[in-house]
């Protein structure tokens, strides 16, 4: 597709109207306008420069998916995304995308936001040893040899590296341990099960490196980065708040972690005064007992009721068909929602009429306050209904749902229904580090390129950044200097946009 | 102890109409659904039971070891083991009404074109594609290599099991490696207009065609289908010695096909023709096509259903070319193939607006439907019937994993749905019963039963093109089968 994007191709066939009935041409109209109206971000006005931004984007638009709709063999996004993961930089759309404010990202997980090219940069701290076995990582810090038990042997990581013929190439496999990424595997049909399980295992060998305290400290700082370079402007991170540690061995409780991610936060204000924070949703594994979960529920609440500023709620996380559905937890849960809002991942399956699409009814219930995925709610009508009713927004991640094994052609991606029923939908990346995303710009750009239909133009997008805002848990004054921050950005995105030299061919005259 | 205390006040707290608000809602989905307001007898009841049984066994394996679920994959890698599953058991001795969207080109398999191929009188061009050709001399028609008599060719081959195996692989889709054989849309579809090519030649030869249709009916029979509305492009027949029949004369032979089955076999209950050629062609020639539909239609209009437009959806014209026309063309039955695409937002896509403006009675396909809530708004109360064929559009590149099959939405909506096998020959499914099997466990909910069985068998009747009377009697009809059925069941003999 993009080899070919750049080429105008005329459209294969010029429809004189004058020959059409005139009655009929109106009726066709008129549907395809009320069409338009119902899909998300149908209403927004665009003034006179974001309507002239949006002839650029268009034009832009138009001739990358009009390259593809022609040969659809160079159609990447029918492809598995690390086909075409690459070549999503050389896209003139991406860039637009890639510049524009986003808003905020709603649905991530906290150990795996940040890009594995960083992670390594971090395996250069000092004392780091590496336990390998033939195809995991545990990583660990410490004065001396570690105690915990190795299945090959412990070693330092510089050591290892110092040693090695090719330090680039140390690192490289060392990077790969750390996302699921491969440039020349081909991914496309691995089964949910599997594509799973190693996804756990990058998991793990991410966190053993993340735990550290001073490494979590770089850690942090470098997401939030990152985040903000993508034009990201206030993040809702999910975090099961596991423990960290010190060289000397000393652990530190959840509360420290609340704290460190504070800390950092409030740091990092201070340098990029726009930026607007970040709020907690902390989560317990779905696989857990009652219990455990209950334990959970009740550190959050300890939690929020500390700083009510930071902890936005509470959500269950962990494979969902695998894990416990969530009519196990009903009694503990609708006691938690009364002080906790919830933010449950539901229907992060393909599965119908099953325990694992059934959540969606129970998330529901449950007053969650908004939902993780949802990928099977268009089986549901009267979900569906409801949904729009409590306007309860659906955190849609798609390019998460084709690395773990959901959907293979984005088309068939249900976010294309929610988008043209213009049901409150937010566009987020769950894990865009565990396979080497952009923290949020390639989930847009495939959303807007792949999914969405091939009229949604600048109207869907700033709709999609503003949902992002609206359905934020931020409290009112907060929520109105993002607003604020978001306009001022968009205003400056769309003047670039408009005076860019290289857009100048497309203009409309 | 104080989470234990905790745990009682909660189960105190709980909404003690949890669970049944929930158990409402979950009910209430299915009664919206197709079949859902179906009631069943006490024996078929006893049938469901089986049949819920056996889907479950299969579901809740698949669902706990979600590698081994072949449906997730492409057909060609699962196809082989459907005979072994109970549901397809059940399903393949179970009636299933009509066919309404299928392709006279491509209703019966590879191994009966390999038997064509043992006729006398056929020519084969051993090109880079092989061609053939029925004459009483050798063919003037242009061949890469050159025209050889089929007998003379297979004789002459070293082996000839090894050979025919070769010559049988021109007839089919099928192959071991889908994923790298068909990567995308465009290679699929170059394999398939492939196979119309060199099915065609075969086929058209007028005694073949006869024959050949007669045939295709018998299978649908076999499967337990009594009623069919096939799409023809009307191939124009010819004879050994060259001469070419007229479109019509491929109706008339039709008609005689026909009519001999049906003195054959009483019990079925007819076939009718969708006059569907290619959407690739000027203006002036669908003017000669609408032509060729009055025409048929006056002389035979007990066989005549209506007319429709073929051809990969995406590379062809869009309706909106032929609007001025199709309007104009009042006295025609519209059974348009529309939005078999996943693109959205495009002409193709659009296809689905011109489809319902024009007042079709049926969809073909409709895949992108569920992307146009004003559209399916339409669709239901305007009772369009939607032909979907679940196989076709997992073979044809348009979805791989079935449960992303927009069906289920359909389904979901109880939209008027038809199960239909498209070009079943062509990638060696049952004429039905391997799209009734994969859209039931596969796309439908684990929880649909019997009741969207025949729902949809149903509905093959009431969206059908049969006059009024005819209706009434072939619904009947159904109901004598079904009830055998369902009387004749033991579920031990699954
Ligand atoms: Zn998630
Ligand atoms: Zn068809």
């Amino acid at each position: 597709m993009l080899t070919l994007a750049y080429t105008t191709l005329a459209l294969l066939v010029t429809i004189t109207a004058r020959t059409i009935p005139d009655n009929y041409n109106q009726e066709r109209r008129a549907l395809l306008a009320e069409e338009t109206l119902t899909s998300v971000g149908g209403k927004q006005k665009l003034n006179d420069e974001e309507t002239r931004a949006n002839e650029i984007l268009m034009k832009l638009k138009t001739n990358e998916l009009n390259a593809s709709y022609f040969n659809p063999q160079h159609f990447n996004f029918s492809k598995h995304y690390f086909s075409y993961k690459k070549d999503i930089e050389k896209s003139r759309v991406y860039q637009i995308i890639r510049s524009m404010p986003k808003g905020a990202v709603l649905h991530v997980h906290s150990s795996l936001m940040l890009h594995p090219d960083i992670l390594v940069k971090l395996t250069y701290e000092e004392y780091l040893y590496a336990c390998y076995t033939h195809d995991s990582i545990k990583l660990q810090f410490s004065k001396a040899t570690p105690a915990r038990p190795c299945a090959n042997k412990w070693a330092l990581v510089s050591e290892l590296r110092n040693n090695s013929s090719d330090p680039n190439a140390f690192d490289a496999h060392l990077r790969d341990y750390f996302t699921l990424y491969r440039e020349n595997e081909d991914y496309d049909y691995v089964d949910i099960n599997t594509v799973w399980k190693r996804f756990n295992k990058v998991y793990y060998a991410i966190k053993s490196l993340i735990t550290y305290r001073p490494v979590r400290e770089k850690y942090w700082y470098e997401t939030l980065k990152q985040f903000y370079n993508d034009n990201v402007m206030y993040i809702e991170v999910r975090s099961g708040l596991p423990d960290l540690y010190e060289l000397d061995g000393t652990k530190h409780g959840k509360r420290y972690l609340v704290e460190l991610y504070k800390n950092g936060t409030d740091k990092f204000i201070e340098e990029h005064p726009d930026f607007i924070g970040i709020k907690l949703i902390l989560t317990r594994d779905r696989a857990q007992s009652i219990n455990h979960v209950l334990e959970a529920i009740n550190v959050t609440r300890q939690l929020k009721a500390e700083m009510p500023d930071l902890i936005a709620g509470f959500d269950l996380v962990g494979q969902e068909d695998l894990g416990r559905p969530l009519s196990d937890f009903i009694p503990i849960l609708s006691e938690a929602k009364e002080e906790i809002n919830l933010y449950l991942h539901a229907g992060e399956t393909a599965w119908l009429g099953t325990s694992t699409d059934e959540n969606l009814v129970d998330a529901i219930l449950l007053g969650s306050k908004r939902i993780g995925h949802g990928y099977a709610l268009t089986k549901h009508p009267s979900l569906m209904s409801a949904l729009i009713k409590k306007d309860i927004a659906l955190e849609v991640n798609v390019i998460s749902n084709v690395v773990l094994s959901l959907v293979h052609d984005v088309r068939n991606h249900p976010l294309a229904t929610y988008l043209a029923l213009g049901l409150p939908v937010v566009l987020s990346s769950d894990d865009p580090g565990a396979w080497s995303a952009e923290p949020l710009s390639h989930d847009f750009f495939v959303a807007f390129m792949g999914v969405a239909s091939k009229r949604a133009d600048l109207r869907m997008l700033k709709q999609l950044a503003i949902n992002s805002i609206v359905y934020s848990a931020l409290e009112e004054d907060r929520k109105s200097r993002l607003f604020a921050v978001f306009y001022d950005r968009w205003d400056r995105f769309i003047k670039d946009v408009i005076s860019n030299e290289s857009y100048r061919d497309l203009e409309v005259s | 102890m104080r989470y234990l205390i905790l745990i009682l006040f909660t189960y105190v707290k709980c909404d003690p109409d949890y669970f049944a608000k929930r158990n409402r809602i979950v009910e209430s989905e299915l009664r919206i659904a197709l079949g859902g307001n179906m009631s069943l007898t006490s024996k078929e009841n006893e049938v469901n039971n089986c049949l819920m049984r056996h889907k479950f066994d299969e579901l809740d394996y698949a669902f706990n070891n979600p590698d081994n679920f072949g449906l997730s994959h492409h057909f060609f890698k699962y196809k082989d083991n459907i005979p072994k599953s109970k549901v397809y058991k059940i399903i393949k001795d179970m009636p299933k009404g009509a066919i309404l969207h299928i392709h006279d080109m491509a209703i019966i398999g590879p191994d009966y074109l390999l038997n064509i191929t043992y006729m006398d009188n056929l020519y084969v061009c051993l090109g880079k594609q092989i061609s053939f050709l029925f004459s009483n001399k050798v063919p003037n028609t242009t061949c890469e290599n050159r025209w050889e008599l089929m007998s003379e060719v297979r004789r002459a081959a070293k082996n000839v099991t090894a050979f025919d195996a070769k010559i049988r692989k021109q007839f089919t889709l099928v192959v071991k490696n889908p994923d790298i054989v068909y990567p995308t849309i465009k290679e699929t579809w170059t394999a398939f207009g492939n196979f119309f090519s060199t099915v065609h030649p075969l086929l058209t030869y007028r005694p073949i065609w006869e024959k050949y249709f007669y045939d295709a009916l018998k299978a649908f029979r076999d499967d337990n289908v009594y009623y069919v509305e096939v799409r023809s492009i009307l191939p124009n027949l010819y004879e050994l010695d060259g001469t070419v029949f007229e479109k019509i004369v491929t109706a008339k032979a039709y008609k005689k096909a026909i009519h001999k089955f049906m003195r054959d076999y009483p019990d079925f209950v007819g076939a009718k023709l969708i006059f569907a050629p290619n959407r690739k062609v000027n203006r002036t020639i669908l003017s000669e096509y609408i032509q060729t539909a009055r025409q048929i239609k006056n002389s035979m209009p007990e066989l005549f259903a209506g007319f429709d437009l073929v051809g990969q959806e995406d590379a062809g014209n869009p309706l909106i070319e032929f609007v001025p026309q199709l309007c104009a063309a009042t006295n025609l039955n519209f059974f348009f193939h529309a939005g078999e695409t996943n693109w959205f937002g495009t002409m193709t896509d659009e296809n689905l607006v011109d489809a319902v403006l024009l007042g079709a009675k049926r969809i073909g396909h409709a895949y992108a439907l569920a992307k146009h809530p004003v559209l399916l708004e339409m669709v239901k109360e305007k009772q369009i019937g939607l032909e979907v064929n679940v196989v076709s559009n997992s073979v044809l590149s348009l979805v791989r994993d079935v449960r992303n099959h927009p069906l289920n939405i359909f389904l979901s909506l109880n939209l008027p749905v038809v199960l239909s096998s498209d070009d079943p020959g062509a990638w060696e499914a049952d004429p039905l019963s391997d799209d009734f099997y994969i859209s039931f466990v596969g796309v439908a909910s684990r929880l649909a039963d019997l009741r969207v069985l025949k729902t949809l068998a149903l509905n093959s009747l009431k969206y059908s093109a049969l006059d009024p009377a005819a209706k009434t009697l072939a619904i009947t009809h159904f109901h004598s089968k079904w009830n055998s059925f369902i009387e004749n069941f033991d579920c031990r003999s699954y």
